[in-house]
């Protein structure tokens, strides 16, 4: 390998060099700055998980109302649906025979999940 | 709205209720309807569904102390009613607890007038008057696990005074009350 | 550094400065307050962070939804002794330098409310305050002005030595004792060691005749 092909990298080098440094010289400041003259002082309601002031209370590992299985649904439909349907369009052209029927039957799904919820009123804004 | 016709009607509806017109002697001459306990429920009831009163909307509830009326004195709870259909009001409505140490339960007017729910609650946290039937008495102005009715005309807040620049009577007894005492004590300084 | 050899050197066109008054510098010029209002001194509060008292003129207008980003606790308005261990815990969960700057009658001595039940008699009885501001509620124009008393108690701050504030200090903790609800009042009733005034003014008797009605 000939010298002259690693020189030209050798500007990027530098630049990763002093973008490097550059991101990490504020934060070495600040730690030496905190080493030096202002010292850390955690204690228990600092370090609490909640900061709305009132003090946590129970346990967070609640059993969830099952009612909530609407908004995994119609987020399914509307959200990961639209997702997929994107590179499906646009390879669409392209696809082998069963990838398009492989997809049909993901989309006959949703939509079947759609007229559900429809059929449910869940789309109905009270 | 005539009082007198009001109470009559009531009397009609409500067979063996005892109620009582409470002059108001002010010039704004707002009389008010004291109602029995056993039957108040019913006849609030009345004052709600009849037509002609229709009486669907109540605006306040509040609390009165009364500690030396009657022997061992009362608690009063006032509701103001008004009709938002027939564009009438207020019709004022009083009821009286038995005394002022254990038998303080009235009838809950929240499941007639749901308006009535927070009000209930602060006359419950601040005067100690017990609803009967209410869905969710508890404290809301004072934390739970405070003792007190602070509105009761007796009750005493904490020994917590220091320097009062415009004292005057109560207060003004009980901060020299207070730092007489921190004067004998031999002054905390 | 000698204020004299500074300005000499100034006018020389040789700019001299000290780290103590860099870091001061930049703190009292990025002052980041507490979005946090009690009552209708909030209001006021909101109006001077507007455009017409535009409190971003003093790199103030970040108020910053959590404590773990602010540097400033602005008590706006009555503290209740229900809402007092919510205030102090919110302080103790700001990080160093923290400063509290008490706005109206209400949190500086519990205000008209003073002997009411349920209102604490000035936030000061828990947490260090280093501004108190009178009115109720103050103008915007009196809490710039707190604000700047705050900016120059910030730019006196000494980086070194004995007479450097709280945040320098390894040995003082940044947390205040949260005050538990208890049957009667709140528990205790006040922090001592922030709050051990006793002023002994004795109230003075009303002389006779003076304020009791039918006589004049």
């Amino acid at each position: 390998m000939h010298s002259v092909d690693l020189d030209i990298y050798r500007p990027i080098a530098i630049l990763m060099i002093a973008a490097v440094g550059f991101a990490i010289s504020p934060l070495a400041m600040a730690w030496l700055w905190s080493k030096k003259f202002s010292p850390r002082k955690p204690g228990p309601v600092k370090n609490a998980t909640y900061e709305c002031g009132l003090a946590s209370q129970g346990d967070a590992w609640i059993q969830f109302r099952a009612e909530y299985y609407l908004y995994a649904i119609v987020f399914l439909i509307f959200d990961v649906e639209a997702i997929f349907l994107l590179p499906f369009a646009v390879a669409f052209s392209g696809l082998t025979l069963g990838a398009a029927i492989a997809m049909l039957v993901f989309i006959l799904l949703l939509a079947e999940g759609l007229v559900w919820a429809w059929q449910k009123r869940v789309l109905v804004w009270v | 709205m005539n009082l007198e016709k009001v109470k009559s009607d009531i009397e009609a509806a409500v067979p063996g209720c005892r109620l009582q017109i409470v002059v108001n002697g002010s010039p704004s001459g707002q009389h008010s309807l004291l109602l029995d306990r056993e039957h108040a429920f019913a006849v609030a009831k009345f004052l709600r569904d009849d037509p002609e009163l229709c009486l669907d909307y109540c605006s306040n509830v509040t609390g009165v102390d009364w500690p030396d009326t009657e022997g061992s004195g009362y608690l009063e709870v006032v509701y103001h009613l008004y009709s938002t259909v027939k564009k009438h009001g207020p019709l004022t409505v009083r009821m009286r607890t038995e005394d002022r140490k254990d038998a303080v339960n009235l009838p809950s007017f929240t499941p007639l007038w749901r308006s009535a729910e927070f009000q209930e609650r602060e006359v419950f946290d601040l005067y100690g008057v017990v609803f009967d039937g209410h869905p969710d008495l508890r404290r809301i102005l004072m934390w739970d696990g405070f003792e007190d009715h602070p509105m009761r005309k007796d009750y005493v807040d904490p020994d917590d005074y220091e320097y009062e620049p415009t004292a005057h009577d109560a207060v003004l007894k009980r901060a020299l009350e207070h730092s007489n005492r921190d004067e004998k004590a031999g002054g905390c300084q | 550094m000698d204020q004299k050899l500074k300005i000499e050197l100034s006018q020389q066109g040789i700019f001299a400065t000290t780290l103590e008054e860099v870091y001061n510098w930049g703190r009292k010029n990025s002052v980041w307050p507490l979005t946090f209002g009690l009552a209708c001194c909030a209001i006021e509060m909101i109006a001077t962070t507007m455009a017409r008292y535009d409190l971003a003129r003093f790199g103030a207008e970040v108020f910053r939804p959590s404590p773990r980003q602010a540097d400033l606790m602005i008590v706006a308005g009555t503290v209740t002794k229900k809402m007092a261990p919510q205030v102090v815990r919110l302080y103790n969960q700001m990080p160093e330098p923290k400063y509290v700057i008490a706005m109206g009658a209400c949190a500086i001595s519990g205000g008209p409310f003073k002997q009411g039940y349920n209102v604490l008699k000035g936030i000061d009885r828990y947490i260090p305050v280093d501004v108190h501001i009178p009115g109720c509620p103050p103008r915007p124009e009196a809490l710039i002005d707190a604000f700047m008393t705050l900016q120059k108690k910030i730019d006196a701050q000494h980086l070194t030595g004995d007479l450097r504030p709280r945040h320098l200090r390894a040995d003082t903790s940044s947390e205040f004792v949260v005050p538990q609800y208890g049957a009667h009042d709140l528990e205790p009733a006040k922090n001592p060691k922030l709050w051990n005034i006793t002023l002994k003014a004795t109230p003075t008797e009303p002389r006779a005749g003076e304020n009791e009605p039918g006589k004049s």
